[in-house]
């Protein structure tokens, strides 16, 4: 199973986290997401992929909160949408009661993400993030989780997943 | 009361601009909405299927092959997609606790997109059958106006028939 890329959306629709992975395990060497970004748009250099890099993550909440809304039109209030692939990829969703939005995009193949999905939440983003008393409450203007140990727990959370 | 594995909820097909053009519910299961709101649905879905495409995964490629250009100058020199071998689709299965939504796209851009419980299997025959009744009953039609709103008698008949024999 191969991992793609990960977003969490606050409830103010800002994108507070993303994370990128190359195909290969061997190539991750940057530790955050701005380390990576730019080694990432590297060898195809143009600012096609610069922008793309940028915006994707506004693409991927448009997308989700589209599809939660249609859902729950046609579903009821208390359906949810789990999950979505395309004939290159699969997109795996979770909404916290507080409308925390994890979005994880992993290959066709993988099984279902949410439960992994779910233990990102409790056992990373709540202990590091949440229970961090000096990471603020909000992230107005897209400031975003800066933490290492979630950073760092995140990658190592991934990597299990990848090689199990 | 029929197996839940063979539910078909509803079934909608939205023209190549994105126009609703046919809406049934054949089983009941999901909430029915006014038809101004599945024209506003159809619409969503439109542009969210155009938009998943887009945000496809682009794989960078190794270092070692920058000279490679691309003749059509269309696509975006340095990057693979995942499966390189099928071209980047938009959504075609979407699954939520309730239901599961099945998209297929023509080749013209016609989406046909059917609504089924999450346990009904061979979901792509079914589709095959509905694209060849399709075929058979409203693009054979000569009253019928391409992307105009399919009022086909025998289109609903068949297809109906067809929906209620599986069950």
């Amino acid at each position: 199973m191969t991992v793609y890329s990960f977003y969490i959306f606050d409830r103010h629709a800002e994108c507070i986290y993303k994370r990128r992975w190359l195909p290969r395990p061997a190539s991750i060497v940057g530790k955050s997401s701005r380390n990576e970004s730019p080694a990432q748009s590297g060898p195809a250099g143009t600012g096609q992929t610069m922008r793309a890099t940028d915006d994707d993550s506004k693409l991927v909440f448009g997308t989700v909160f589209s599809l939660r809304n249609m859902v729950r039109k046609l579903g009821g209030d208390e359906d949810n949408f789990v999950s979505f692939n395309t004939s290159q990829y699969k997109l795996h969703y979770y909404e916290t009661p507080t409308n925390i939005k994890f979005v994880m995009l992993t290959d066709t193949k993988s099984p279902s993400m949410r439960i992994a999905l779910q233990q990102i939440y409790i056992n990373l983003y709540v202990e590091y993030v949440v229970k961090n008393p000096l990471s603020p409450a909000e992230h107005p203007g897209g400031v975003g989780v800066n933490n290492e140990l979630f950073e760092e727990s995140l990658e190592q959370f991934v990597q299990t997943r990848v090689l199990s | 009361m029929p197996s839940s594995t063979r539910t078909v909820f509803s079934l909608i097909i939205i023209n190549k601009a994105g126009g609703l053009i046919y809406q049934r519910e054949y089983q009941a299961g999901l909430r029915s909405l006014s038809t101004n709101d599945y024209l506003v649905l159809a619409g969503t879905f439109h542009g969210v299927h155009a938009i998943t495409r887009s945000i496809t995964p682009k794989l960078p490629l190794a270092q070692t092959s920058p000279a490679i250009t691309s003749p059509g100058g269309n696509a975006p020199v340095g990057f693979t997609y995942p499966n390189p071998g099928v071209p980047a689709s938009g959504l075609e299965h979407l699954e939520t606790e309730k239901f599961r939504l099945t998209c297929f796209q023509t080749l013209t851009g016609t989406k046909f997109l059917l609504f089924t419980d999450p346990m009904t299997g061979n979901v792509d025959t079914i589709m095959n059958k509905i694209y060849e009744l399709y075929a058979d009953y409203v693009m054979k039609n000569p009253f019928y106006q391409l992307e105009m709103p399919v009022r086909c008698e025998a289109f609903d008949r068949h297809l109906g028939a067809w929906l209620r024999g599986r069950t």
